[in-house]
């Protein structure tokens, strides 16, 4: 059990070391191109997803389909911020074409900086917490929750692009730099290595509570709620707040990603709460591996990697259904994912070659 | 043991996958030592639409026509002396990946100038990296206007040159109960403000204005409205697959153009040959160009566009902007006698930038980035064929729609 963990961490520190070593190949001119770290920047946040989504699905056994929502209003939320940093608190043209021609009420808590981050950081916990209320007590579990999931997610969506004079409809919020001002550039280079090197440390720290708290009773509840909950229920413990409570936490996490996200993409759109894109989430978190944190690290970065460079050129149409066939393998076959593969399957392919016993 | 080997290999994978996919992009960006996209006998440009997701379709019909025009170039000689090089990237109908793979374009691929983007979201996603990174995006579709930006060339109609001269002709022709019909997007939201302002100051009645949701395809009760309302013609600005349900549930009920005449501002040649020209006999359309426009640079265009991709593909206004945004990106670094965006800016800011397009001659206008090009109304007939009917002389662009007193008088402009 010990070495197991250790061999993780080492993996996911391995990781880090890697990334936190990208700028610096930047400076040193073995990378070209300042695009690629924002794109690794993006990366981190996917990551960051990843592991909230193992916490409920691989320690917990709540498949959520509509964490898409989450991300979203995390990024909403820092885009409505930076939006008025960027305009000075005037109207937005999407609002000037909806016939505002003041701040709506919605807007005005995000002039002020301390608000604005305690609502970033609010929203989520509220909206997370009300539906993971009402879902858990109710005991919906199973296949049910991901249909009701999908189900929050398009209606947000729905609500996100109907509300065009408020949130930009299908254009979303776009055109502004992120909380530490541009970061694109060779000339806001020391911006960019500020935001990329936080958001790493943002990383350590989501990894180090998830990890800590798996680890803890806490964790083995989750695990004990996953392989069979009717027992718990009936060893004592009240179930539904233990789920709603990793639910909150998990949305908190994809909220934290969708803020990242924003600060290095500079726009938010409602693509990012669909129910395609919330699938997505899954899939890195499948493919990587469930069930391990640092699955989902490597699912979100492997996957991510493989869109930015396999879309040009021939591969365009192919990598869809490379990714498709990836996908139904893992579930199919593979249900550890990559970690699995690398811990499971291969030494006992090994073995059989080999004939004897390993390690 | 065995778990910290297992995590090793998994490590030095990541280690090896991260530079190897960093690394792989800036290997190409040219021989040079200075990486730079101009080295050697080729330049680099980008093309940037979805070929995959929602939008692929459209899309990649505008993506043909670039590729066709760049070929052509290539051809002819190239420009300045060197073969044009294109590198393309999915936007996967996604604003944000289109951001992400602008970034890549402009930077890791190190390209000249980018042609793309279709939808208003796409662009406005793009705008500020090609404003950061001072580059130039080539954007070929008609949009809602209210938008200037020192980094991207509109070869596509503002609204001055779509919307407003096609509202003009239905008020001459006696139209005077308009019903506005749009997707719920920022383009029908912006269109209909204008069309809004336009018949007020015309005296001509709105009896109805509704939107439907993106993709919506049942169109019940918006027809119900339509009926109750009696409108003698409905400005359509929805779009995609909603076009096709509207006009078939409509044709449903046995409507025609002669009970309810439609002006539809997203219904191209390729639209029309999705709903089918017995559905859409009579109705109007409003753009710049159209596959039947009769010029000799057209002929030659839809010739070789058949030739390269099919005898059953049409060309559509958008595709033709898009082919004559790679010509006047030609027409604009031969007279910077450079690839340098800031050198092909400062030539089209300096004006005079035309070209020969099958539209007829169009021209950059250097204080706005728009074109200065023809207005054309259409009718389609049961063949599913736009014919012209109308046809004004090339109109000058007017983004903001300053020059027009009743969109000053309803205060259009955006504040920012």
């Amino acid at each position: 059990m010990k070495i197991k963990n250790q061999g993780y961490n080492i993996c996911f520190a391995v990781i880090i070391l890697v990334l936190a070593a990208m700028p610096l190949l930047l400076s040193a001119g073995v990378i070209t191109s300042s695009s690629f770290i924002l794109f690794l920047g993006k990366c981190i946040a996917f990551s960051i997803v990843a592991i909230g989504l193992d916490l409920i699905w691989g320690y917990t056994g709540i498949l959520s389909l509509g964490h898409g929502l989450y991300f979203a209003l995390g990024g909403y939320a820092m885009a409505m911020y930076l939006k008025l940093q960027a305009t000075n608190g005037k109207v937005t043209s999407f609002m000037q074409t909806g016939g505002f021609t003041d701040l709506p009420l919605i807007w005005k808590p995000f002039l002020c900086t301390p608000l604005a981050f305690a609502l970033i950081m609010l929203i989520p916990v509220v909206v997370s917490g009300l539906v993971g209320y009402f879902i858990f007590k109710n005991r919906v579990k199973g296949v049910y929750f991901s249909i009701i999931s999908q189900a929050l997610t398009w209606a947000a969506y729905s609500l996100f692009t109907g509300l065009q004079s408020y949130t930009g409809g299908n254009v979303g919020i776009t055109e502004m730099s992120s909380v530490l001002g541009s970061i694109k550039g060779s000339a806001h280079q020391t911006n960019m290595f500020i935001m990329f090197y936080s958001s790493l440390v943002i990383l350590v720290v989501v990894y180090a509570v998830s990890y800590g708290l798996v680890h803890t009773k806490f964790g083995r509840l989750l695990i004990a709620i996953r392989d069979g909950e009717n027992r718990t229920y009936f060893s004592g413990y009240k179930v539904s707040t233990y789920k709603n409570f990793i639910y909150i936490l998990s949305a908190v996490f994809a909220a934290i990603a969708g803020e990242i996200f924003v600060n290095f993409n500079g726009s938010i759109t409602p693509t990012q709460m669909t129910i395609s894109y919330s699938i997505t989430m899954v899939i890195w978190v499948a493919v990587g591996g469930r069930n391990c944190l640092v699955g989902g690290v490597i699912g979100a970065f492997l996957i991510n990697l493989c869109d930015y460079n396999f879309s040009s050129g021939a591969m365009v149409e192919i990598w869809q259904y490379i990714l498709g066939a990836i996908f139904v393998v893992t579930i199919l076959f593979f249900k550890g994912g990559l970690v699995g593969i690398i811990r499971d399957q291969l030494p006992m392919a090994i073995r059989k070659v080999t004939g004897k016993e390993a390690g | 043991m065995k778990r910290k080997l297992t995590a090793l290999t998994l490590g030095l994978i990541m280690a090896l996958a991260l530079p190897g996919c960093g690394g792989s992009g800036s290997a190409d960006s040219g021989s040079g030592e200075s990486a730079s996209a101009d080295s050697g006998d080729t330049v680099k440009v980008g093309i940037l639409y979805s070929a995959t997701g929602s939008m692929a379709i459209s899309e990649g019909a505008v993506k043909d026509a670039e590729v066709l025009a760049i070929d052509e170039i290539n051809a002819a000689g190239g420009v300045l002396g060197k073969q044009i090089e294109y590198v393309a990237e999915d936007g996967a109908s996604d604003p944000s990946t289109f951001a992400t793979k602008a970034e890549k374009l402009v930077d890791q691929d190190k390209v000249v100038t980018v042609f793309g983007c279709w939808t208003s979201a796409s662009r406005k996603a793009v705008k500020p990296v090609f404003e950061d990174y001072e580059n130039l995006l080539w954007y070929p579709v008609q949009y809602e206007g209210m938008e200037s930006s020192s980094n991207i060339i509109y070869t596509g109609a503002a609204p001055n040159q779509q919307i407003v001269p096609a509202i003009e002709y239905l008020i001459e022709q006696g139209y005077s109960k308009f019903f506005l019909l749009g997707s719920d997007y920022v383009f029908p939201r912006t269109a209909n403000m204008i069309i809004n302002a336009q018949c007020e100051a015309a005296g001509v009645e709105v009896v109805g204005e509704e939107y439907a949701q993106m993709d919506q395809t049942d169109f019940g009760s918006i027809i119900a409205k339509i009926e109750a309302t009696d409108p003698d013609v409905i400005i359509n600005t929805l779009n995609g697959t909603s076009n096709l349900s509207f006009f078939k549930q409509m044709s449903e009920k046995n409507y025609t153009a002669q009970d309810y005449m439609t002006m539809s501002f997203s219904i191209a040649e390729e639209e029309v040959k999705t709903i089918g020209g017995d559905i859409l006999k009579d109705h109007m359309v409003s753009w710049n160009y159209y596959m039947t426009t009769d010029t000799p640079e057209n002929e030659a265009f839809v010739a070789a566009y058949k030739e390269a991709y099919g005898a059953d593909r049409v060309t559509s206004d958008p595709a033709e902007a898009a082919y004559d945004a790679v010509y006047l990106w030609k027409a604009a670094v031969e007279s910077a006698g450079s690839f340098e965006a800031a050198d092909v800016i400062a030539a089209v800011e300096a004006g005079g930038i035309s070209f020969d397009a099958p539209e007829g001659t169009v021209e950059i206008d250097g204080s706005n980035h728009h074109l200065i090009k023809p207005v054309r109304v259409g009718v389609i007939d049961a063949e599913g064929t736009i014919n012209t009917v109308y046809e004004t002389e090339p109109v000058d662009p007017d983004p903001y729609l300053t020059t027009y007193d009743w969109a000053v008088a309803a205060n259009l402009q955006p504040v920012e």
